[in-house]
């Protein structure tokens, strides 16, 4: 067997990943990659970003229904984002992963709004710079990724089903109900039901 | 500053998803700048964004990564902006333009807020002490963020920062703070009917 390759903080690819359980895994460590990015403008570590995240993005996009040309546009310039923008990561505020759907985020609409000159990213990096909430009580990024990825698994299939479709494909109601062939007042009430079931479960983990 | 009203869970993950109207989103945003627990949902929502994008299946790139080199870094945050010129002015709302204040009627001024692309039509409304704003059905949504005082209606009271979120099952007639007045920003997307004198003296102005 081959062992997987893992990447150093600099980007270098080397054969050092660790067995653990007979298996072999992959270091791939976002936080000190966007670290390595701020403190030296590491282009090593921002291909390994790039291959990591860019055919995410990509993919989350075109889940969304964006014709593929507009995803890769939008997965290249967040890409470029999180290089020019890698000294404001702050790790305590989101995880990596976090960090970058927000960027995507923003950019998806700058991109698709561009004629209409929106706004609107302006008004998310805004809100971003708020101060955190109860700085003691503030749980870290990673912590709070941690418990909504385990709310995430505590949703039933079709609530899972029901608010992956919601982030991706829109909150429009008519939407999901033709994608899910279901009536538009069983799409209401079973998003709002999945939706308060994961902020039940948010709150239980707090 | 206790905030009492927030959007509903569907209202917020919308708006996290990046999915709302733009006029509806700056309301909202109004709402989540001064209220730091509806802050702290949005980035949980945000996170559920950052989980589905680990999850997703990843589809390759066309293109490798654009030659970042050329591209300038940005310098460490300089931290918040300053202070905001006016009473119970919105962070939020500087990349927007704004109208002047009209006189609408006695004690009553609406400002437009300029929100390209919106199909949501915002506007402030600033009221003296003890009016009564106009008793009004509509079509679509009505979604307000008190900015500064306060007023009251069937469903409650909202102060500063609170957020009112209403659709067509709604018909109220907010009555403003006797002390202190209310400044509030407002989204409505559909039609409106106006009553009442002050309801005939908006209509040319929210233009319908």
């Amino acid at each position: 067997m081959v062992p997987a390759l893992a990447l150093t903080v600099d980007g270098k690819r080397e054969a050092g990943a660790r067995a653990q359980g007979g298996r072999f895994i992959v270091l791939f460590d976002p936080n000190r990659l966007i670290a390595a990015i701020a403190r030296s403008g590491d282009r090593a570590a921002f291909a390994a970003l790039f291959d990591h995240f860019a055919p995410r993005v990509k993919g989350l996009l075109m889940r969304g229904g964006a014709p593929a040309e507009l995803a890769e546009e939008v997965a290249q310039e967040t890409l470029l984002a999180v290089w020019r923008k890698a000294a404001l990561f702050d790790p305590a505020k989101a995880s990596a992963s976090t960090w970058i759907a927000t960027i995507a985020r923003n950019l998806r609409i700058d991109i698709a709004r561009r004629e209409t000159r929106s706004r609107l990213s302006q008004v998310y990096e805004i809100l971003d710079d708020e101060a955190p909430e109860q700085p003691d009580a503030t749980l870290s990024g990673a912590e709070r990724d941690a418990r909504v990825r385990a709310a995430m698994t505590q949703l039933s299939p079709d609530q899972y089903r029901v608010v992956e479709l919601a982030f991706l494909e829109g909150f429009s109601h008519q939407d999901v109900a033709d994608r899910l062939a279901i009536p538009l007042g069983t799409v209401k009430s079973r998003l709002r039901l999945a939706l308060s079931h994961l902020r039940g479960r948010l709150e239980d983990l707090r | 500053m206790s905030i009492m009203h927030r959007p509903s869970e569907e209202t917020l993950a919308a708006f996290a998803a990046g999915q709302l109207d733009e006029g509806l989103a700056v309301v909202v945003a109004c709402h989540i700048e001064a209220d730091p627990e509806s802050r702290r949902r949005l980035r949980e929502l945000e996170a559920v964004q950052g989980a589905l994008l680990d999850k997703v299946e990843p589809v390759a790139m066309a293109a490798g990564p654009r030659d970042a080199g050329g591209v300038a870094r940005t310098a460490p945050a300089s931290g918040m902006a300053g202070p905001s010129p006016e009473a119970g002015m919105r962070q939020v709302l500087r990349p927007y333009g704004l109208g002047p204040w009209r006189p609408i009627g006695v004690r009553i001024a609406m400002r437009r807020v300029e929100v390209p692309g919106a199909g949501a039509r915002v506007f402030m409304l600033r009221a003296g002490p003890g009016i009564a704003l106009p008793h009004h059905k509509h079509t679509g949504f009505e979604w307000t963020t008190i900015l500064a005082g306060a007023y009251e209606h069937e469903y409650g009271r909202y102060a500063a920062g609170d957020f009112d979120e209403a659709d067509s099952e709604h018909d109220h007639t907010p009555r403003v703070d006797p002390v202190e007045g209310c400044t509030c920003i407002v989204a409505m997307t559909g039609h409106v009917q106006l009553q009442g004198w002050l309801g005939r003296l908006l209509q040319p102005l929210v233009r319908f």
